[in-house]
């Protein structure tokens, strides 16, 4: 006998979604439906006749926490497309402007969490924690308004590279930032890893929402588009991949598969590709690679800031041609992918988008199933959507 | 205390991201207002009677989901504040056509302005940290005068769009060029061009941001205390 | 009528640095004031009219006094000063900003300091708001008629430009003085101009013009604590020689004349946009 159950609408993410379970009579979940609803506002027709320079503008507005990683992947594609090159200061200005914007998302998503592995009487670590990664999101947004233009879809991200070098002041604004926003890293990574090691603990299921999916990730801070087969890639309507009607019907994306199955991206498919970081665990450990990620970055951006000339050149000369490309970059939550198809006359012909958040959809449906209906959410939170 | 919702319809969240960009002065913001619904930072799934809802986002008309909860929030909120461009003027939604999978058919979105009575309009994408805040304080403390352009906005916002300030500066002989527009434009559609605004009309996403700015369409008169 | 708006002082002021005084147009407070900021990190950025050649302006944000000295002298036409605001604060990082403009840019910063929708973390690093008195503006090509074909001069000879005394005068890198009446010079007045009933910049923080005060002084109200903090501060430290207004030629008197004019006309004309059904600024 199973039960299904309706969590409508999941809370304490982006966008709009429902869980729906089948759950056995022990609680375990036997079968999870995770279906977004969000109504599509059809970037991918919205551009299509339009000058090639509106796409980044427009793409960014698909997601008001992770804009820049659209506005990144939109030009890497029609830069790709045209073979346009990125002068060497306007892509470390690109890299730069994308980290800063994990540096904020990734904080942003820790106070989304957060609540899941406190506990009610802890109150004044609460508002210490909101204060820690409040002050975390105030770096990576002065370095996103800054090197972007502005904190919230970067104007200054454009084809061609970026619109403009940033000065000697404002880099050394960015570096002092960086330096706070290392020590609060620490800080952040330390208390965050305690508080998830203290609830799988107390649930007493260590490998809560564990999965023996395959990763997707092609870098670790900016995004390669030559690291994913892309003869794997496929997308499928959800008509075709789920067999639940109501699935079927309900969802608003579609399902991307790598090699024919569903891939996990973000924190820990990156970490594990590029890094060390354990395959197969709980998918609390994605919070914990994602705490991690911070100061990868951070010391990227640092990296970033001695390479970059504020004298160099950051925009090539655009010249349109007929052809198509790829743009990936790595969003906070997953690899993001545009593919453009440009006209010579400088307008978009067709234009896709794999938005990040989509490899996860049914990835989330696969941690959740065997595991306890409660921690549902717990475990779809884990994977930033 | 004053209940707050806060209403996601047809966005990308950045308006409340904007908001979030107070940093270390959320708390504080947080503190003053009962935030009884917000889907993506609390737990509340259904929307309660409240004082203020703040919603983003355009309707999608075609899909009744969207539809139904504008309506509710009209019923459930005394004022109604369209937060941003997709609520209040339409944004980048306004070119919205649809035909695209995975839901062909949602194809028509519209500025919450033009599907209920709003009661205040902040256009913009995304409104400043500092705009939003200063809106809801005023809310808070009943200053209408200062939510009196706000309130002009809600009733006409769907006309709060690029080309406004060429149709009512430009055209009306009233720009003098200072530039505000060009400043404020969030995608940098505007340049100064031998002293007048330049709208590369093809970077234009609707927002309303130029011409709310521009001191020759409206200029409250408590800008004029100064200390 | 209020000729004035808001003011807590008004004086007769003059620069005492020499490199200002040799550039600036008449007490050269506006560089004066600048530069002080600079030096003494109360500004970090300011934004002020370049001279672009041949009396073209451009806005710039300048973050050394080098850079406000070259900029320095009045701007006889439209230089849109608050498109570069936000750019001051974003790729150039300034905090605490100083910005000069005519009395309709002091009306918009102000605007966008109330209402800063599209002004993310804008508000909160304007410093300084230096107003200049301002009576009307010529577009550029306004200004080159009125050079080239009123007082017969090829602009590039152009060294410097002065309203004062009825005229307007041109002078040239060849030692020759031309002037032409103000109402010859009239009709290349911008036409937005005259909805404008501010002639001292009211709402600036510290306003200024050469009307009221003898040549190479310069008059100076005092409007906000702001302003009169920067300002005491800059006569302390000696930036600044200081007279009282009353001591001066031709005096307050003519400021005032010259603000109810533009006042008056300016209101009717106001009046008359509203008979035709025309829109004007509420």
């Amino acid at each position: 006998m199973s039960n299904r159950i309706e969590i409508s609408p999941t809370t304490r993410h982006e966008g709009h979604a429902k869980l729906i379970l089948e759950v056995d009579d022990e609680g375990i979940v036997s079968k999870a439906y995770y279906l977004n609803t969000t109504p599509v506002r059809g970037f991918e027709t919205m551009l299509k006749g339009k000058p090639a320079e509106f796409a980044p503008i427009a793409v960014m507005r698909i997601c008001g926490i992770c804009q820049t990683t659209h506005g990144i992947a939109s030009c890497e594609a029609i830069e790709n497309a045209i073979d346009c090159e990125v002068p060497e200061d306007g892509l470390l200005l690109r890299e730069l402007v994308g980290i800063g914007n994990r540096l904020h998302s990734h904080p942003l998503h820790h106070l989304l969490t957060v609540d899941d592995f406190l506990k009610p009487d802890e109150t004044e670590l609460r508002i210490e924690l909101i204060k820690l990664i409040q002050r975390m999101r105030k770096v990576g947004q002065l370095i996103v308004d800054i090197v972007g233009g502005e904190g919230i879809h970067p104007p200054n991200i454009v084809i061609g590279g970026m619109r403009t070098n940033i000065t000697e002041r404002a880099k050394s604004k960015i570096y002092y930032a960086l330096r706070q926003y290392e020590k609060d890293a620490n800080e952040l990574y330390e208390k965050y890893t305690w508080l998830i090691e203290r609830f799988l603990d107390e649930i007493g299921i260590p490998d809560l929402g564990a999965h023996e999916y395959p990763y997707i990730a092609s870098h670790t801070t900016y995004g390669d588009r030559y690291a994913i087969n892309w003869n794997d890639v496929t997308e499928i309507p959800a008509q075709r991949y789920y067999d639940d009607e109501e699935a079927k019907h309900t969802t608003t994306v579609q399902i991307p598969l790598y090699g024919g199955v569903p891939a996990e991206g973000g924190p820990r498919a990156r970490m594990v590709r590029f890094g060390s970081f354990r395959e197969g665990g709980s998918a609390m450990d994605i919070n914990i690679a994602r705490a991690q990620e911070n100061l990868g970055a951070t010391y990227r951006a640092f990296e970033i800031l001695d390479e970059l000339d504020l004298n160099g050149k950051t925009r090539a000369e655009v010249v349109y041609k007929d052809g198509f490309g790829i743009g990936v970059h790595e969003a906070p939550r997953a690899t993001n992918t545009h593919m453009a198809e440009v006209g010579k006359d400088g307008r978009i012909k067709s234009y896709r988008i794999i938005a990040a958040s989509t490899w996860n959809f049914p990835i989330v449906e696969k941690a959740i199933e065997g595991y306890p209906q409660q921690y549902a959410e717990v475990i779809m939170r884990a994977y930033d959507i | 205390m004053v209940k707050v919702a806060h209403v996601q319809l047809c966005s990308c969240c950045g308006c409340l991201v904007s908001l979030a960009d107070t940093y270390e002065k959320l708390l504080d913001v947080l503190n003053s207002i009962e935030l009884v619904y917000c889907q993506t930072l609390a737990d509340a799934r259904e929307i309660p009677e409240c004082d203020i809802a703040l919603v983003e986002g355009s309707v999608c008309l075609d899909d009744h989901h969207s539809l139904e909860v504008a309506q509710e929030v009209r019923k459930k909120a005394k004022i109604v504040v369209a937060l941003g461009a997709c609520a209040a003027t339409g944004g980048v939604t306004r070119y919205s056509k649809g035909n695209q999978l995975s839901k062909p058919v949602h194809s028509s979105f519209s500025p919450l302005t033009e599907v209920i009575k709003v009661d205040l309009a902040i256009p913009g994408c995304p409104p400043s940290p500092e705009a939003i805040v200063d809106v809801i304080t005023a809310a808070l403390n009943g200053d209408m005068e200062y939510l009196h352009p706000f309130a002009e906005l809600a009733e006409n916002g769907s006309e709060a769009c690029g080309c406004d300030v060429i149709y009512k500066v430009v055209n009306k002989s009233l720009c003098m060029g200072c530039g505000t527009c060009a400043a404020a434009c969030p995608t940098r559609a505007i340049e100064m061009e031998d002293g007048r605004p330049n709208i590369i009309k093809e970077l234009c996403i609707k927002c309303g941001a130029c011409s709310v700015q521009c001191p020759r369409i409206r200029f409250p008169e408590l800008i004029e205390k100064i200390e | 009528m209020d000729p004035f708006g808001t003011y807590k002082k008004v004086v007769s002021a003059r620069s005492t640095l020499k490199e200002v005084l040799k550039k600036a147009q008449d007490g050269g407070i506006v560089s004066t004031a600048f530069i002080y900021g600079l030096e003494n990190n109360l500004l970090d950025g300011v934004i002020v009219a370049d001279n672009a050649g041949e009396f073209r302006a451009i806005p710039k944000v300048a973050t050394t006094p080098e850079e406000v000295l070259e900029a320095a002298g009045t701007k006889y036409t439209v230089c849109p000063n608050v498109s570069v605001l936000k750019s001051a604060v974003r790729e150039y990082g300034c905090e605490k900003i100083g910005v000069v403009g005519t009395p309709c840019q002091v009306r918009a910063v102000r605007k966008l300091m109330k209402y800063p929708i599209g002004f993310r973390h804008i508000p909160d690093k304007i410093s300084l708001i230096i107003g200049i008195f301002c009576m009307e503006n010529f577009p550029y090509y306004g200004l080159k008629l009125i050079v080239e074909e009123h007082c017969g001069v090829k602009m590039e000879d152009v060294v410097k430009l002065d309203i004062g005394k009825g005229k307007f005068w041109v002078y040239t890198k060849w030692g020759e003085t031309k002037a032409v009446k103000l109402k010859e010079t009239h009709p290349y007045e911008q036409i937005a101009c005259h909805v404008c009933t501010d002639y001292t910049a009211e709402l600036a923080d510290i306003s200024t013009g050469s009307v009221g005060s003898p040549d190479g002084w310069s008059t100076v109200f005092i409007r906000t604590t702001k302003g009169e903090e920067i300002f005491n501060k800059m006569v302390e430290d000696g930036y600044l020689e200081v007279k009282p207004i009353e001591e001066v030629k031709p005096g307050l008197g003519l400021v005032e004349k010259l603000a109810l004019t533009k006042k008056e006309k300016n209101l009717k004309e106001i009046e008359h946009r509203k008979e035709l059904g025309l829109p004007v600024p509420y």
